[in-house]
C-alpha cells in the first residue's frame, strides 16, 4: 500500500468521477451519514424495542409464576421494594461496583503493559499471540468448570501450589470472602487478551513520528509513554474500557458456572445479573426481576453516558 | 528502534511469565481431558499418569460433536460476516461525523442483560415459528456482535487522520469513493481484529443458543452441558468436550493470526 | 481487496439466510409423526435412548429427542412454557421441585383419561407416594419414573479398622463411630453431606423427619421453628462442621460431596440410593470395593427417611401432538420398560418391577437389603410442598448452613421460622 500506487489508481480514477457521476451516486455522497449508519441502527432498534418495552411493563406489575398469567397493574411498588432491599439488592450492587472497577482496573493496566511488550517486532511473536489469544478463545463456561477444579480447597491444584510454597490451604471459591476475588482472579485471566489486542490495535495504527520526534528529543522510554503514547492512544484506551466495563457489568458465565443460582450459599458472588437471573429463573418473580433489570439498565446506561461525555473532551 | 540489552532481557521474562500464565490453565484442562475421572481427583497424579483416550471416545460417540462444530463455525462466521457488513460503514459514519448518540443506541444493544431478552425473543420468534433454525440465532448472535464491531472501528477510525481521505477528495474521488479506497485498506487490521473478536463472543455465546436452537442446530457450549448429569459427573468428559470446543476455534486463531500479523506490520512501515 | 471478498461473502450468506430461514425451524402441524421428547441427563435417559429404535420399530413414530443437565433443562422450561411454545411434547419434569408451578400454571396436560384407559398398562401398579406427587386437584398430570430414598453410603474397611462389625443403627451411634474413626484416620473425614443452602434441604430433610419435625406442622403453619426442627438442624450442621472435611466448602451439592467420599476422604456419607453407581463404579470411585449401604439411621423419632419420586414425564398442555405424546409416555413407563432401566439401576415408580427379584440382581446386596426396610417408613416429600419450591428451599436452608459455619443456629433456625411462615402466607393469598 505505497504511496505511489495508490496515487496512480487515483489519476485514473479522477478523468472518470467529476464527469460521469450518475444522480442515484451523487445523491449517496449526500446522504452517506445515514445512510451507512442506517442499517446497523435499524436492526439494533428492532430487536430491542419489544424486549425492552416489555420490561418495563412487567415491572410495573405483580407478575410471578407464568408471564402469561394474570397479573395486576401495581405501579412503582416494585421499585419501592427493591430499592428497599438491603438484604439482596445492595449487597448485589456493592458486588457488581467492587466487581467491575476491579477487574477493569487490573485488565486495563495489565493489558497496556502486555500490549507494549508486544508492540514491536520480535523473534516468535506469532507464538506469544497465540498464547495471548487462547484464554479469550476458550469458552467462558468450560473455564468456570475448569477453575472449579482447580480451585476446589480438597482436591484441586492451587492449594497444592500454594503448599509448594509453604502457604496454607485458602478456601478460594469455597470461602464466604474469598469468593469474589477469586472470580475477579479468572475474569482478569480470561479478558486481560481482550484489552491486549484493542490496544495492540490502537498501537499500531499510530505513526511512528510523534515517537521518533521524542526519542531524538532524548525522552525516556517511560517519558515517551506518559507524554506521547498515551494521549494519542486515548481513544483506543476509552474504547477498551468501554467495552470491557459493560461486559464486566454483565459478567454471568463464570459465576454461574463457578458458584451456580444465587451466587452461592451467602450469596458471595451474587452481582446485579446473577440476582436478575435468579430472579426470574429460579423464583419465576417476573415483576420484581423486570424491576431490577430496569435499575441495571439504568445504572449501565449511566456509567456509559460518563465514560463517552469523557470521550469527547479527550478526542 | 534499537531495544536496549537489560530491556531486552526484562522483555523477554515478562513476556514468558505472561504466556505462562496464560497457557497453564489451559494446559490442565487438556492433562484432565486425558486422565481418568478417579486419576482426576486425585492431587497425587498431577502430572505423572497413565493417559487415556476414553474421554474423547465418549465425546465424540456420544453426540454428534462434528455437527455440533459446523452449526457453531456457521452461525459465528455468518454473524461476523453480517455484522462487518453493516457495522464498519456504521462506525466509519459515526466517526467521521461524530454521530455520539447514535453510537449510544447501537452499543445499546450490547448492554441490555441477555435475561431480559430470552423470554421476549422467545415469544416473538416462536409466533413467527422461526425458532430453530439458523437465522434467529445468527439474528442473535449478531446483536451481540454489532455494537463490538462498531465500537472498535469507531475507535479504529477516530485514530485514521483526515489528510489521507482529503487528499483522496481533491484527486476527484467522491466521499464514498474516497472511503472505498483509501480508508478500507488502511482499516483492514482493525477490521480484522474486530472481525476475530466477533467471532470468539458468537462461537462461545451459550445462553441464546441453550433457548433459540434445536438438536439440529445445537452449538458447542450448549452441547458441554450434556456431561453435567444428574447421576454422574464426568469431569473428564467435560474436560475433553471443553478441548473439543476449544480446538477449531484454535486453528482458527492460529490462521487469523496471519492475518493480524501481516495487517500490523503493514501499520508499522507505513508513513 | 478485502471488502469485495466481504462484500461477496455476505452477499452469499445473505442468500443462504434466506434460504435457511426456510429450512430449519419448527414446521410441526398437529398429530405429526414426530414426537419431541425434553430430557434431563441421567441413567434413565441413557437406557430409553437405546430401547428407542424398538419403540419407532412399533409405532411407525419417529421421536426427536432434546436432552439437557437439570439446570439447564429448568432455564429451557422456563422460558418456552412461559411463552406457550408447542415445541415440546413430552417432558421430564421434577414433581417435588416444578411438578406444582407447572399444574398451576396449565402447562402440564391432564391425562387423567390416558392413564385409565389402558389396562394392561395398569395405573394401579404405580406407587402412591409417587402418583400422590403427580396428581393436581385431583387431576393426574404425569407419570412418575424415578423413585430414591436415602441411605447411608459407608467404607466398611474403615468401619473393620475400628472394630465396629455393623453399620450404626441410631444417628447418635452414627455420631460416635465418625467421632472414633476421625480420630484413627487423620485426613479421613468422619462425615461428608451436601452443605449447599439449597441442595443440603432434601437430604437434612431426613434428619428432620426422624427427629420428629417436618418443614410444615398438621395445620399448615411453618414448623422450622420448632424445638425438633432446631435439634436437627444442630444435629446437622455439628456433624459437618465438627466430623466433615476441613474447610468444607459450603456451596456442596452432591457432585463435590460424593467426590470426597469417592476419593476415600470420608468414612460416611448420607445421600440419595440412585446416585449409588458413582460409588461402586471402579471407574469413578477410589474405594469402589469396599463401600457399603445401610439404612438410614433411627432418630429419636425413629428412621424416617425420604421416599420420593425425583423425576416424572408430563404431555406439554401446549403441544399440538398429544395422542402421540402419550403413546411414547406409555411405553417408556410399561411394565417391561420400567423393569429394563431398574436393571440398570434406575429405580422406577412400580411396585411390581420394585419387587421383582430380577430387577435387583445388578445392585449390591446390602443396598437392597436398606432399599426394602426403608420402603415401608419412607416420607413422601423431601422439600417444602410448595409452589415456589427455588425460594423455600433458601429460607428453610439458612439454618444448615449458619449451623455448619459455626454460626447461631438457634436463632437462625427462629428467623428462618419467621420468614417462611411470611413465605407461605404469601402463596395462600
Amino acid at each position: 500500500m505505497s504511496a505511489t500506487t495508490t496515487t496512480t489508481a487515483r489519476t485514473t480514477e479522477s478523468l472518470t468521477t467529476s464527469t460521469s457521476t450518475p444522480g442515484w451516486a451523487r445523491w449517496a455522497n449526500q446522504h452517506r451519514k445515514w445512510l451507512f449508519a442506517a442499517p446497523a441502527m435499524v436492526f439494533v432498534a428492532l430487536l430491542i424495542v419489544f424486549p425492552v418495552a416489555w420490561t418495563v411493563y412487567l415491572s410495573l406489575t405483580d407478575a410471578e409464576g407464568s408471564v402469561r398469567a394474570e397479573s395486576s397493574f401495581i405501579g412503582f411498588a416494585n421499585y419501592l421494594d427493591v430499592l428497599s432491599d438491603t438484604e439482596r439488592f445492595w449487597p448485589a450492587v456493592l458486588r457488581t461496583v467492587v466487581f467491575t472497577s476491579g477487574v477493569l482496573l487490573v485488565e486495563v493496566v495489565l493489558g497496556m503493559a502486555i500490549a507494549l511488550l508486544l508492540w514491536r517486532p520480535f523473534k516468535g511473536e506469532k507464538w506469544v499471540r497465540v498464547a495471548v489469544l487462547l484464554p479469550l478463545v476458550a469458552t467462558p463456561v468450560a473455564v468456570g468448570m475448569m477453575w472449579r477444579l482447580i480451585f476446589d480447597p480438597n482436591i484441586g491444584m492451587a492449594n497444592r501450589v500454594l503448599g509448594w510454597f509453604g502457604l496454607g490451604p485458602w478456601p478460594w471459591l469455597a470461602g464466604e470472602h474469598s469468593a469474589l476475588p477469586t472470580t475477579m482472579f479468572i475474569d482478569i485471566w480470561q479478558w486481560t487478551p481482550m484489552v491486549v489486542l484493542i490496544l495492540l490495535a490502537g498501537l499500531t495504527s499510530l505513526s511512528d513520528e510523534p515517537q521518533e520526534a521524542a526519542l531524538i528529543d532524548g525522552a525516556t522510554a517511560w517519558q515517551r509513554f506518559r507524554h506521547v503514547t498515551l494521549p494519542l492512544l486515548m481513544p483506543t484506551v476509552l474504547v477498551a474500557v468501554l467495552l470491557r466495563g459493560i461486559d464486566a457489568l454483565k459478567t454471568f458465565d463464570i459465576l454461574y458456572a463457578t458458584k451456580g443460582k444465587g451466587g452461592g450459599s451467602f450469596h458471595e458472588v451474587e452481582t446485579l445479573n446473577v440476582y436478575a437471573y435468579g430472579l426470574s429463573f429460579d423464583y419465576n418473580e417476573y415483576g420484581v426481576s423486570s424491576a431490577v433489570l430496569i435499575i441495571f439498565f439504568l445504572i449501565i446506561i449511566g456509567s456509559m453516558w460518563a465514560l463517552t461525555s469523557r470521550r469527547k473532551d479527550v478526542a | 528502534m534499537r531495544a536496549r540489552t537489560p530491556f531486552k532481557t526484562f522483555r523477554v521474562v515478562a513476556l514468558i511469565l505472561v504466556v505462562l500464565s496464560l497457557l497453564a490453565p489451559l494446559a490442565w484442562m487438556v492433562a484432565a481431558s486425558l486422565k481418568t475421572n478417579v486419576d482426576i481427583y486425585n492431587p497425587d497424579k498431577a502430572l505423572l499418569f497413565t493417559p487415556t483416550w476414553d474421554n474423547y471416545a465418549t465425546v465424540l460417540k456420544q453426540a454428534n460433536y462434528v455437527q455440533f462444530i459446523a452449526n457453531s463455525l456457521w452461525v459465528a462466521f455468518a454473524a461476523t460476516a453480517l455484522s462487518i457488513l453493516i457495522g464498519v460503514p456504521a462506525a466509519y459514519s459515526m466517526s467521521r461525523f461524530s454521530m455520539r448518540r447514535s453510537a449510544l443506541v447501537v452499543l445499546m444493544a450490547r448492554v441490555i442483560p441477555a435475561v431480559s431478552l430470552l423470554v421476549p425473543w422467545y415469544y416473538v420468534f416462536s409466533n413467527l415459528h422461526m425458532v430453530g433454525g439458523f437465522t434467529v440465532l445468527i439474528l442473535s448472535h449478531m446483536f451481540v456482535s454489532l455494537p463490538l464491531i462498531v465500537y472498535i472501528m469507531m475507535g479504529y477510525f477516530d485514530g485514521l487522520p483526515l489528510e489521507l481521505e482529503e487528499s483522496g477528495l481533491v484527486d476527484g474521488l467522491t466521499p464514498i469513493g474516497a472511503f472505498r479506497r483509501i480508508t478500507l485498506p488502511l482499516s483492514t487490521p482493525g477490521i480484522a481484529t474486530a472481525g476475530i473478536l466477533s467471532f470468539i463472543f458468537s462461537w462461545n455465546n451459550f445462553m441464546f443458543a441453550l433457548v433459540l436452537s434445536s438438536a439440529d442446530t445445537k452449538t458447542l457450549p450448549v452441547a458441554i452441558f450434556d456431561f453435567v448429569g444428574y447421576a454422574s459427573i464426568d469431569w473428564g468428559g467435560l474436560m475433553a468436550a471443553s478441548t473439543v470446543v476449544t480446538l477449531p476455534i484454535m486453528l482458527v486463531a492460529l490462521f487469523a493470526q496471519k492475518y493480524v500479523v501481516s495487517g500490523l506490520t503493514a501499520g508499522a512501515t507505513k508513513g | 481487496m478485502l471488502r469485495q471478498s466481504v462484500i461477496g461473502t455476505s452477499l452469499a450468506v445473505a442468500a443462504a439466510l434466506g434460504l435457511s430461514a426456510c429450512g430449519g425451524g419448527d414446521a410441526q402441524s398437529a398429530g405429526s409423526k414426530t414426537v419431541r421428547v425434553t430430557l434431563a441427563n441421567h441413567v434413565w435417559t441413557e437406557n430409553i435412548k437405546k430401547a428407542l429404535p424398538e419403540f419407532e420399530k412399533k409405532t411407525g413414530l419417529k421421536v426427536e429427542i432434546t436432552q439437557l443437565g437439570e439446570d439447564q433443562l429448568s432455564d429451557q422450561y422456563n422460558v418456552k412454557l412461559n411463552a406457550g411454545s408447542s415445541d415440546i411434547d413430552v417432558m421430564m419434569y421434577r414433581p417435588l421441585q416444578e411438578g406444582k408451578l407447572f399444574a398451576k400454571n396449565k402447562y402440564l396436560a391432564d391425562v387423567t383419561d390416558k392413564v385409565k384407559a389402558n389396562k394392561d398398562w395398569d395405573w394401579s401398579d404405580f406407587k402412591s407416594g409417587p402418583v400422590q406427587a403427580t396428581t393436581y386437584e385431583d387431576k393426574v398430570v404425569g407419570v412418575p419414573l424415578i423413585t430414591e430414598q436415602e441411605v447411608l453410603y459407608y467404607r466398611k474397611d474403615l468401619l473393620k479398622k475400628a472394630g465396629y462389625t455393623n453399620p450404626p443403627k441410631t444417628l447418635d451411634e452414627l455420631k460416635s463411630m465418625a467421632a472414633k474413626i476421625k480420630q484413627e484416620n487423620p485426613g479421613v473425614a468422619g462425615f461428608v453431606a451436601r452443605t449447599g443452602k439449597s441442595p443440603a434441604v432434601t437430604q437434612f430433610s431426613s434428619f428432620l423427619y426422624s427427629f420428629g419435625g417436618d418443614f410444615v406442622d398438621e395445620s399448615g403453619k411453618s414448623a422450622v421453628g420448632s424445638p425438633e426442627a432446631k435439634q436437627a438442624y444442630a444435629f446437622y450442621g455439628s456433624l459437618i462442621k465438627d466430623l466433615g472435611p476441613a474447610n468444607v466448602s459450603t456451596d456442596m451439592g452432591w457432585p463435590e460431596a460424593m467426590a470426597i467420599f469417592t476419593q476415600g476422604k470420608a468414612a460416611f456419607y448420607t445421600e440419595a440410593n440412585s446416585l449409588y453407581k458413582n460409588a461402586t463404579d471402579p471407574a469413578k470411585s477410589k474405594v469402589s470395593g469396599t463401600v457399603g449401604f445401610a439404612p438410614f439411621p433411627e432418630g429419636p423419632a425413629g428412621s424416617k427417611p425420604y421416599s420420593i419420586p425425583s423425576w416424572a414425564l408430563g404431555v406439554n398442555d401446549a403441544s399440538e401432538n398429544q395422542a402421540n405424546a402419550w403413546k411414547f409416555i406409555e411405553w417408556a413407563t410399561s411394565k417391561a420398560q420400567t423393569l429394563e432401566n431398574e436393571k440398570a439401576g434406575v429405580p422406577g415408580g412400580r411396585t411390581s418391577v420394585a419387587a421383582d427379584p430380577a430387577a435387583t440382581a445388578t445392585y449390591p446386596k446390602d443396598l437392597v437389603e436398606a432399599n426394602a426396610i426403608m420402603a415401608n417408613n419412607g416420607v413422601g416429600h423431601d422439600r417444602p410442598l410448595v409452589v415456589k419450591v427455588a425460594e423455600a428451599r433458601e429460607i428453610v436452608g439458612q439454618p444448615i448452613v449458619d449451623a455448619i459455619t459455626g454460626k447461631d443456629a438457634t436463632a437462625s433456625a427462629d428467623t428462618a421460622n419467621q420468614k417462611f411462615q411470611t413465605f407461605l402466607d404469601d402463596e395462600n393469598k
